[in-house]
């Protein structure tokens, strides 16, 4: 499995940790070099990490682990209105962004009430497209017990965030209901970090589904053959965005016809892959078993 | 300003009434405001919400929030600023030009200048009720859309749900409303 971790550094002798990177069979994910910093997300097979370690303490920098790194989430509040955004959903969504993955919000367009409360099946299917979500609720105890419904039926790991500090519910996770401005304070970080790490552990559940029946190849590997055919455009914000077991891809009709016939070890990308257009944006990959596919190597 | 909220469990009167508290401050409203009063009833999804006005602050007039010069005047609060040109636009016209973010070029002679320093700019007044209504919005849950006001002296009052309110229910809140009233 590969694991994904940050450097921080300056710019002496990075492109060392890159060729090693390369050398180990690792990729990058993400590289920002801003004058005399660097920062790259670095993805590397696990039992590598003490190599890598070693050589980020040679270059002096610094690393920080990205439990979430490699996913794509959703956070899901019953509206975009002033009861429900800007507190705490955009506290939450910093905060997930920081730990690594790739953050995106959704208002229900009827998800305000309790009894009246409802989700779209085109809700569903758009969150189904993304590796985990998060349901922000309010500060009413009874009303989040019931309005729990709305997350039926979604196949997806989730985790329920509200105010009261403590709920008999399945990955729940308190004190981040109805707030009315940022969470700033040690007790709201730690709230976070809590809610961080309850989103790990169902993301790590997901994980070992994966591992029980792995994938043909692993996304951050069509990752980098795609850029090979397709470079990024320079300024262009995350043409591809990873997730657990494909791709989101931002690009146009005619590089995914382009990309259908990238040979991939013996077969193509196309006999690997379920290539569609997405309810939110662009076209999801979502990569085979190699059960279903066979050996592509 | 009192905030009193009842009817939930622990957790949620002490979550609304500081809710209560930083919605009312952040626009503005506290200072004019005598008590809150907050019942919640989440199981029925009912809530009464009852706001008592109280010493509502003095009109600002333009002596307070200018300098006058030869020739310019000077702004000393900004927070006054379009209300204050949007006043001298309409009395002198063209004749007021913003020269600069806190000056006002204008030549006023000794009886204008008299009579503009007497001027209201704003009055809390004017548009308190619908800063309330707003606050008051805020502070009931967004699926609680059905609104019922109810009358009573010197209190704005809403009955709010998601489902139609019984005749029951208001006669409840005018007893509340009365029992917390008789209560200050």
């Amino acid at each position: 499995m590969y694991k994904i971790m940050m450097f921080e550094g300056g710019v002496y002798k990075f492109n060392e940790l890159k060729e090693l990177i390369a050398d180990i069979g690792g990729f990058v994910l993400q590289e920002s070099v801003m004058q005399t910093e660097t920062l790259m997300h670095l993805a590397f097979p696990e039992e590598e990490e003490r190599v890598i370690r070693d050589k980020i303490k040679e270059l002096g920098g610094k690393f920080k682990e990205l439990p979430l790194a490699g996913t794509e989430l959703m956070i899901v509040t019953p509206s975009m209105g002033k009861h429900h955004a800007v507190d705490p959903i955009c506290d939450i969504s910093e905060y997930l962004r920081r730990k690594g993955a790739i953050t995106n919000m959704m208002g229900l367009a009827r998800g305000v009430g309790k009894r009246i409360a409802q989700i779209t099946v085109e809700e569903k299917l758009i969150l189904e497209e993304f590796d985990a979500a998060i349901f922000v609720f309010g500060n009413l105890k009874e009303c989040i017990e019931e309005k729990v419904r709305l997350c039926a039926e979604i196949d997806l790991p989730l985790v329920i965030a509200g105010g009261p500090p403590d709920l008999e519910l399945a990955h729940y996770v308190g004190g981040m209901g109805r707030l009315t401005d940022r969470m700033r304070r040690k007790a709201e970080f730690d709230t976070l970090e809590r809610m961080a790490a309850e989103l790990e552990l169902v993301i790590n559940e997901r994980r070992h589904e994966l591992d029980e029946d792995p994938l043909a190849v692993s996304p951050l590997f069509l990752k980098e053959l795609i850029e090979m055919v397709i470079p990024p455009v320079p300024g262009e914000e995350l043409p591809i965005i990873i997730q657990l077991n494909g791709l989101r891809m931002n690009l146009t009709g005619d590089d995914i016809a382009q990309i259908r016939e990238i040979p991939v070890g013996t077969k193509k990308l196309a006999d690997i892959c379920e290539i569609r257009p997405s309810l939110y944006k662009g076209f999801l990959l979502k990569i085979r078993s190699e059960a279903e596919t066979g050996s592509v190597f | 300003m009192e905030v009193k909220v009842e009817g939930g469990d622990e957790f949620a009167n002490e979550s609304y009434a500081l809710i209560c508290q930083n919605i009312f401050r952040d626009l503005g409203v506290r200072t004019s405001i005598e008590d809150v009063y907050l019942f919640i009833e989440p199981r029925e999804h009912v809530f009464i919400l009852s706001v008592r006005i109280g010493r509502v602050a003095s009109p600002v007039k333009v002596s307070d929030i200018i300098q006058l010069e030869p020739e310019r005047i000077k702004i000393l609060d900004e927070r006054y600023a379009p209300k204050l040109l949007a006043l001298l636009w309409d009395r002198y016209g063209d004749r007021a030009q913003q020269t600069g973010r806190m000056e006002i070029g204008l030549q006023l002679d000794e009886q204008e200048q008299a009579a503009l320093n007497a001027l209201v700019v704003y009055n809390p007044r004017d548009d308190l009720v619908t800063r309330l209504l707003d606050g008051m919005d805020r502070i009931l849950p967004e699926g609680a859309r059905v609104r019922y006001p109810l009358p009573s002296p010197q209190r704005i009052t809403l009955i709010a749900s998601e489902n139609a309110i019984s005749e029951a229910w208001k006669k409840r809140a005018e007893e509340l409303i009365r029992s917390v009233s008789a209560d200050v």
